[in-house]
């Protein structure tokens, strides 16, 4: 189990529940699956037959047929999402786009990777997360000192459901898996999601040499452990313990 | 985990990961198998397995650096892996490539070397901010854009160089025929009347290979270290005394003489 899910509060648990329910499980049945692809690398197109996604603010640039396209505040996850994400400052700026044809999503002309989603769970940077099938929930969650040493916040981003999701790499992503057999070791800068039931954790090779300018250059990683697939770019972000 | 994959991306892991060898166009697998490797700090973006990374100063290292690393002045940028696994290297989303050296040299831009086997010898080169490999073993470079290969007699834009071996005579070429004169020394000077920016280039003659890369976008530099303070030493603080005449106006560089000499003063 993750980090996350330990430390889970009444309302979430409850809400799991509801997940489950007939209002769900009635609007999985009546679901018609947006479809997700690849045009290039680096620009996704949906086909949807009126159905919705869910994507970036401002990350559509072209269509056919009839879309509406509309800003979700606070992420789409209602006023205690939107709540969570301001208190955590995990902003994401999403909008909603329902309709008719297809309509294709890029941004800043980065790699786009499609993740298909089968009930288990995606944690991703909310700025790496280009679009999602409207029937996937997104919320937020705790990443502990990960999170920290990549720059980017305690927080990170979760999509859960059935259904397709679109991440954003700095390059193609490379997807490697991760079995209990072998775990493994990423640096905090190149991660860019996982997925599935994978337990992280934070490890720190800062030793005397670190203080003495001699350091392995590799002193914050994480390490991943249990069952699933982990996303790593070909491009480090500036972290603060970059050149460590 | 049947979920996983379904028409999606290649899904890797240690077995299906190839040896030494790229992963894709961005991204390098090396695999240790109780080796070691030298890489540049920060390009491990993920790794199967144990290894440890120790910066060049390590004491256990010493005579491995003694033998393979040969430019002391800017160790603090290298790191050696070490350990048994499978390591993913790459570089800001550039092009990776790796390089079999055979019993030769290769002169390199030292922003794109990102990793070498210790069966080379790393050297500062004369020519500033490059480095040089000597010996026989496998080096992975970084370009920006896929790499062309080239045989000399050839001149080279300078931006697109990476780097080059066996050729014994990097040097300088000035194309500017049409800037003589009084007219053409102002043309030169301030770029008015139009300069093509392609006047200057390296040439290279001789057997060899020249590495060029497919854009004209430099790749960072990497400091390659200071050289000894010694008179006679490229870049060293000797020179400086050397080429004192030119103190005063800036001149362009390859320009073939100050305007005061073109109005014969």
């Amino acid at each position: 189990m993750n980090a996350g899910t330990k430390f889970r509060p009444l309302w979430q648990i409850v809400r799991g529940w509801r997940g489950g329910g007939v209002r769900t499980r009635l609007r999985r049945y009546l679901h018609t699956v947006a479809m997700f692809r690849l045009q290039g690398s680096k620009v996704l197109a949906v086909d949807m037959t009126g159905d919705a996604v869910k994507a970036k603010n401002g990350s559509m640039v072209a269509y056919d047929g009839q879309m509406a396209f509309k800003k979700l505040t606070g992420g789409g996850e209602g006023l205690r999402g939107m709540v969570t994400r301001r208190l955590t400052g995990e902003q994401m700026t999403v909008m909603e786009v329902r309709g008719q044809g297809t309509c294709w999503f890029a941004d800043r002309a980065s790699e786009i990777n499609l993740v298909r989603l089968q009930g288990e769970k995606l944690f991703v940077e909310s700025s790496n997360l280009l679009a999602t099938d409207g029937g996937l929930r997104t919320g937020t969650t705790f990443t502990g000192l990960r999170g920290a040493s990549q720059g980017n916040g305690l927080f990170t981003t979760t999509v859960e459901g059935h259904g397709q999701a679109a991440i954003l790499s700095d390059g193609p992503a490379v997807v490697l898996r991760v079995a209990p057999q072998y775990p493994l070791i990423v640096d905090p800068g190149a991660y860019v999601a996982h997925q599935g039931n994978v337990r992280q954790s934070f490890q720190s090779g800062v030793t005397f040499r670190t203080l003495l300018g001699e350091g392995g250059g590799e002193a914050f990683q994480i390490r991943f452990e249990g069952d699933g697939l982990v996303y790593v770019q070909p491009s480090e972000r500036n972290t603060i313990a970059g050149d460590v | 985990m049947s979920g996983y994959g379904t028409a999606g991306p290649v899904v890797h892991d240690p077995m299906s990961l190839p040896v030494d060898d790229n992963v894709n166009s961005y991204t390098f697998c090396v695999e240790l198998k109780g080796s070691q490797w030298f890489l540049q700090k920060g390009k491990m973006i993920a790794y199967y397995g144990t290894i440890e990374f120790n910066g060049v100063g390590h004491g256990r290292l010493d005579r491995l650096v003694r033998t393979s690393f040969h430019s002391p002045l800017h160790a603090s940028d290298w790191v050696v892996a070490e350990g048994s696994g499978k390591m993913l290297l790459a570089d800001r989303a550039f092009d990776v490539n790796s390089y079999d050296l055979d019993d030769g040299n290769l002169t390199i831009r030292s922003g794109n070397l990102l990793a070498f086997q210790p069966s080379l010898a790393l050297k500062q080169s004369i020519v500033p901010g490059f480095l040089t490999l000597i010996g026989t073993g496998k080096f992975v470079a970084a370009s920006n854009g896929p790499v062309v290969f080239m045989e000399p007699p050839i001149r080279v834009d300078p931006q697109a160089l990476v780097g080059w071996a066996d050729c014994p005579s990097p040097c300088h070429h000035y194309d500017h025929g049409y800037m003589t004169g009084v007219m053409g020394g102002l043309r030169a000077m301030t770029g008015l009347g139009g300069a093509s920016g392609e006047e200057h280039q390296f040439e290279f003659v001789g057997a060899g290979t020249v590495l060029l890369q497919s854009t004209e976008t430099l790749m960072a530099e990497q400091a390659t270290g200071v050289v000894p303070h010694e008179p006679g030493v490229p870049g060293g603080a000797g020179v400086s005394g050397s080429h004192g005449p030119q103190a005063g106006a800036p001149r362009l560089p390859g320009q073939l003489g100050d305007l005061q000499r073109r109005f014969g003063l």
